[in-house]
């Protein structure tokens, strides 16, 4: 008899092997062509541009972070709702402190001016600049 | 499903019990407000987290003889913990009065109202930490104060050594929590719970595998050796000392080390102590690892090390730090000496420690916004330039080597008696030859301030006088209570009671 863990183990063991015979079948079975262009990066269909490995702006972390502030906000507020007509008006106050607590967080991010999405200021060369040779600012 | 009535009930029992943490959530949201809406004012966020810890004490005070356990058995509230979490309340307000005086934090005052929510934040994950009879509440405490701390370890973050240091912090943070949290799921696997009082009462029952209980209780162990800074888990603390602004660097020796050896003693006492506790304060040890051999042998490495090392260092602050270690090392004594009395010479030595400690670190301050250096040789001639300061140091040093007529001797001397009480005489021997040791360094300072000859003598230092009276509101108690320590002992006596449920 398998034990419990046992199972899981068939389990990954299964998991592996389905994935393992459906890669190596399909490689046995397609024909296989490749030329530069299906080599490259799939982009969405855009021509890639520059190495994946560039820095991203660190306000997507910020982003990001004040986004699970909410999402998380939402995964208490599920159960809640399923019990409140249980419990009342105690269930009630609390969410309200609760949610009252992450609004002061977006006030203060909001306050502190992290959700400002400060644009790049990109430096478009004039016509003139170019004829008449003058230096980049 | 478990009655959702009964659940109800029980929390809004226990929020009643809350109130002094509910206090500091609020001063927290307040400040940060304030922070938001009044961006000109400087100290405005300070005042309000002032006032909100003492409002907290207040609340505190009203909890005195309470024994309770609440939330769900998450937290649990008696005397030890009271004792401590005054520690921490009252080390937090001594730390925001030590900010107004900082120069180095006032470089980079527009985030000023930050640094005095991240310690209102601190203080709150502190008080939960020290009341956590859960693991998971112990893990989720330790957190809420280690983020903050990080946080405030680099605040000056246009300091290059700060930012390394806080970056260290929270590298060397985030392994031991990791290693702790395992652990705690190794424990959860043998007893089946996490909650203290019912693993106890596994272990009274069962038989329990030694090697993996040994293992879980050591990881477990590690993740508080972390905060208190004991010996093989200490990396971090010269560095961060060293680099974090001075008045953080008081605060974690004081008050994080407070709230660290708070959860362990509780740890061990509910976790792996029967529950019949006799009259006489002795404890009855579960299973046959004996514990006190771990701590025992933690305690020694810590202060051998604590003590050897800072012999060699020539900046101040780093040189506090391994001091700190090595005071690490002489509680952990007291811990491993789990009864009543060592319980209680930890709280009579953490109050002198938190005096004397944040006393001295508070000169530190004050001298190095007027000669910008933690150099210990810029200390020469101290004595005359500034004759109050000196006369404070000194009171400050001497008392953490633990001579009389100080504050540290009586700590010192009830952490040995309790050791020597439990019949651990070469522990004692130990402790001693390490306070020899630690004569030196301390010495070496006092030494530098009086008796060298330097050209500097006649080139007065002004301190303002309203640090000065700071200086000497613990200065002098500091004195006193190594005269006079009855009320302290007297009240470490009473909180010395773990609550262990019944």
């Amino acid at each position: 008899m398998v034990t419990e863990f046992g199972i899981i183990l068939l389990y990954f063991i299964l998991g592996f092997l389905f994935v393992g015979i459906a890669l190596v079948m399909a490689a046995l079975i397609r024909p296989s062509h490749p030329n530069p262009i299906k080599n490259s990066t799939y982009e969405c269909g855009e021509i890639p541009i520059g190495e994946p490995w560039i820095r991203f702006n660190v306000r997507f972390y910020v982003i990001a972070l004040v986004f699970l502030l909410f999402d998380v906000e939402v995964v208490f507020l599920l159960p809640w709702a399923i019990v409140f007509k249980q419990l009342g008006w105690f269930a009630f106050i609390e969410m309200i402190i609760f949610v009252v607590i992450l609004l002061v967080g977006l006030a203060y991010v909001w306050g502190k001016g992290d959700l400002d999405w400060e644009k790049p200021k990109p430096y478009i060369a004039k016509l003139e600049d170019l004829v008449l040779g003058k230096k980049k600012q | 499903m478990m009655d959702l009535n009964y659940i109800t009930e029980d929390l809004i029992k226990s929020v009643g019990q809350f109130l002094p943490e509910t206090a500091l959530i609020i001063t927290f949201l307040v400040a940060m407000m304030a922070d938001i809406l009044f961006k000109r004012s400087k100290h405005l966020t300070g005042y309000i987290a002032m006032a909100g810890l003492v409002i907290a004490g207040f609340l505190l005070y009203h909890q005195t003889g309470v024994n309770f356990k609440g939330f769900a058995n998450m937290l649990v509230i008696d005397a030890f913990g009271q004792f401590m979490k005054y520690i921490v309340l009252l080390s937090s307000l001594i730390i925001i009065i030590f900010s107004f005086y900082s120069d180095e934090l006032h470089a980079a005052h527009s985030r000023l109202g930050e640094y005095y929510t991240l310690i209102i934040g601190m203080t709150f994950g502190m008080m939960l930490l020290v009341g956590s009879s859960n693991l998971i509440m112990i893990y989720l405490a330790i957190e809420t104060m280690s983020i903050s701390s990080y946080i405030l370890a680099g605040y000056t973050k246009e300091v290059k050594r700060a930012s390394e240091a806080s970056l260290k912090y929270v590298i060397f943070g985030a392994v031991s929590s990791g290693i702790m949290v395992y652990g705690i799921s190794i424990m959860f696997g043998l007893t089946g719970s996490l909650n203290l009082f019912d693993i106890n009462q596994y272990l009274a029952s069962h038989q329990v595998d030694h090697l993996p209980l040994l293992i879980s209780g050591l990881l477990i162990v590690a993740g508080f050796g972390y905060k208190i800074s004991a010996v093989p888990f200490h990396f971090w603390t010269p560095d961060v000392y060293e680099g974090a602004p001075i008045t953080i660097t008081a605060y974690l020796s004081v008050a994080s080390k407070a709230a660290g050896f708070a959860v362990m003693l509780r740890f061990f006492k509910t976790t792996f102590f029967g529950a019949d506790q006799l009259l006489d304060g002795t404890w009855h040890l579960l299973g046959s690892i004996n514990w006190h051999y771990v701590v025992a042998a933690l305690a020694i490495l810590t202060m051998t090390l604590g003590n050897l090392v800072a012999l060699w260092q020539s900046n101040m602050k780093r040189m506090l730090a391994y001091s700190s270690i090595a005071h690490a090392g002489y509680l952990l004594m007291a811990v491993s000496v789990m009864n009543d009395g060592g319980v209680s010479a930890v709280l009579i030595y953490f109050f002198f420690y938190m005096l004397m400690n944040l006393g001295a670190f508070f000169v530190v301050q004050l001298v190095s916004n007027k000669l910008h250096t933690e150099d210990i040789e810029a200390y020469s001639g101290l004595g005359y330039r500034s004759p109050l300061i000196g006369v404070a140091l000194t009171i400050f040093l001497i008392s953490l080597t633990g001579l009389p007529p100080t504050a540290g001797f009586i700590g010192k001397l009830y952490v040995f008696t309790s050791v020597i009480d439990a019949g651990y005489y070469w522990l004692a021997v130990v402790g001693v030859l390490n306070s020899v040791v630690s004569l030196y360094y301390y010495v070496k300072v006092i030494r530098n301030m009086y008796l060298r000859d330097i050209e500097s003598k006649e080139d007065k230092l002004v301190f303002s006088p309203s640090a000065i009276v700071i200086v000497f509101v613990l200065a002098v108690p500091t004195l006193i209570f190594g005269m006079y320590f009855t009320p302290i002992v007297e009240w470490a006596n009473f909180s010395m009671n773990i609550f262990i449920g019944n």
